[in-house]
This record gives structure tokens, C-alpha cells and sequence, in this order.
């Protein structure tokens, strides 16, 4: 059989994917962590400050990666709960509910750090701006991914409920992403392209792709550990359980 | 004109709430394995006394 197939099947064992996560997920965080001190190193320390905003366009820096991440996040979390429904694969449904927390993590630091950032540019703290008021929208469907995943006590009825949600809620990312140009919104438009051409100067971008780098790569040691706390949750009465529980404490 | 109170406040957002995402999972599983761990001790006290009913009732 193809090692990668292999390892594919392997992984969808839960003691193995145990193994897999608890050895990998400490070294996202520390390769997350370190390509994300790197970028805010250059966002806060060697990036000059902006001619008309100054250095309240520093919080770009967090704010920019944290809301592709709240959209990317939720994408995938779709993703897996597709994969889940279609397929009935255990390991899926799981992923995909680890990834909801993560998710509301970084739309949760959108929101804050862009209310922040609009205080003193706009005037006010909030603005039921099209863009604002979806990434909000964002958020809640994040909260009813938990609170549905949760409130349920068949952890497989409850995975599919709640991925059934996530199916539904990808409508809101085009909404969410197009929201600048379809409204007029106070909201600037696209500024920072992944492949066109961005409308900041160039010495300004790199300090952006690290921290984007790094929130992708801490996501994944984020998303390892949430992921291996539910599979102990739904195998805990499993002998291998009691075993690395006699191992571990 | 500095904005420097603002950037420091949405930096310790990032900060914080990064830091909530790496401890929440942390303590999931913690938690977790201690339940484990729990059940295994209850399962070994339960055992003997399970073995030690039907003579009794001899």
C-alpha cells in the first residue's frame, strides 16, 4: 500500500492519532510562535509608521491575519464536517468541531483589534458597517457551532448537527469577503492581495506574510490539541485511555 | 499624533487570547486523563469485592 494512504488510514485509529498530536502539536506552537515574533518584530520595530494613520496602522498586523484566518478556519471547518457527513469518518467530525473554538479565537481578536483600530481612525469603537456586522454574524455562527456541538450528549448526532451548521454558514464567507464592494462601507477596500497587486508599499509586507505564516502554522498546534482532548472525551472509556492516563500522571 | 495606548491594547488581545487557545485544549486533556485515571482506580477497587460476592452468597 502507498505510505501516504497508509498513514492516512493509520491516522484515523484514535490511539495513533493520539500519538500523532501530542508529538506534533508542541512543535506548531513553537514554530507558530516563533514566525509570528519574527513578523511582529518587523511590524513593531522596523516597518516605519504610516504618514496619515502613524502607529495605529501597526494593529494591521494582528488584525489582518486574524480575520483570513476566522475565514479560512470556518471554511475548513465546513470542509471536514462535509467529509464527516458524506463519509462517516470519525477523525473529520472531530477536526472539524476542534476547529470551531480556534475559529471563534481569531474572530473574536478580528473584532476587538478592529474596533480598536477604528476608535481612533474612525471615531467610534463600532459601526454596523456591512463588513463589521458579518464578521459579528461570523462570530455568532462560531458560538452556535459550540453551543450546538455541546448541548448534545451523542457526541456523532452531535458532530453532524452542528457540521450541518457549518455547511450552511460557508454562504456567509463570499457575503463577508465581497461586503467592501457590494456596500459602500466605511470599511476600506481589499488592500492586501495574496497574488494581485496590494496597494501597500512593499517594504511594509513582509512583517504581514510572517505573522500570516505563523497564525496558519499555530493553528495547526491549536487545532492538534483540541482535536486530542475530544478524542480522549469520546474514547475515555477505552483501555488504551486508562492506559496513557497510568502513563501520563 | 501616537496611537501608541491603542496598539498596545490590541496587541494584549492578540496576546490574550492566544494564550486562552493554547491552555484551553491543555487543560481538556489534562482533564481528561485524570477522569481516566479516576475510573481506573474506581474499576480496581470495585473488582475484588465483584470476585469476593458469589462465595459469600455460598
Amino acid at each position: 500500500m502507498n505510505p501516504v494512504v497508509r498513514w492516512f488510514h493509520q491516522l484515523g485509529s484514535p490511539p495513533y492519532f493520539d500519538r500523532f498530536a501530542s508529538r506534533w502539536a508542541p512543535w506548531a506552537y513553537v514554530l507558530g510562535l516563533l514566525m509570528m515574533a519574527w513578523g511582529l518584530y518587523g511590524a513593531l520595530f522596523v516597518v516605519p509608521a504610516d504618514y496619515q494613520q502613524g502607529d495605529s496602522f501597526r494593529i494591521l498586523y494582528i488584525h489582518v491575519p486574524s480575520a483570513w484566518m476566522s475565514m479560512a478556519i470556518f471554511a475548513l471547518m465546513a470542509l471536514y464536517s462535509a467529509i464527516a457527513l458524506i463519509w462517516r469518518i470519525k477523525l473529520c467530525e472531530i477536526l472539524a468541531m476542534a476547529c470551531a473554538p480556534a475559529g471563534a479565537a481569531f474572530t473574536l481578536i478580528t473584532l476587538l483589534t478592529g474596533s480598536i483600530w477604528g476608535k481612533p481612525m474612525w471615531g467610534t469603537w463600532w459601526d454596523w458597517d456591512p463588513r463589521l456586522t458579518t464578521e459579528l454574524i461570523l462570530l455568532f455562527l462560531y458560538l452556535g457551532v459550540i453551543g450546538l456541538y455541546n448541548a448534545i450528549d451523542d457526541r456523532r448526532a452531535a458532530a453532524r448537527a452542528a457540521g450541518l451548521l457549518a455547511i450552511v454558514g460557508v454562504a456567509l464567507l463570499p457575503v463577508i469577503h465581497y461586503s467592501v464592494t457590494w456596500w459602500n462601507s466605511l470599511h476600506q477596500g481589499q488592500t492586501i492581495s495574496l497574488f494581485g497587486k496590494s496597494h501597500m508599499d512593499a517594504s511594509m509586507l513582509p512583517p504581514l506574510w510572517w505573522m500570516v505564516a505563523g497564525t496558519h502554522v499555530w493553528f495547526v498546534g491549536s487545532l492538534l490539541s483540541r482535536a486530542r482532548a475530544d478524542n480522549l472525551r469520546r474514547e475515555s472509556g477505552k483501555d488504551w485511555v486508562a492506559r496513557l492516563a497510568g502513563a501520563t500522571q | 499624533m501616537s496611537y501608541l495606548p491603542y496598539v498596545i491594547a490590541a496587541y494584549c488581545v492578540f496576546a490574550i487570547v492566544l494564550g486562552w487557545d493554547y491552555v484551553a485544549p491543555r487543560l481538556q486533556v489534562r482533564q481528561q486523563l485524570r477522569a481516566a485515571k479516576l475510573r481506573v482506580m474506581r474499576r480496581q477497587d470495585t473488582i475484588p469485592r465483584d470476585l469476593e460476592a458469589p462465595l459469600t452468597r455460598e
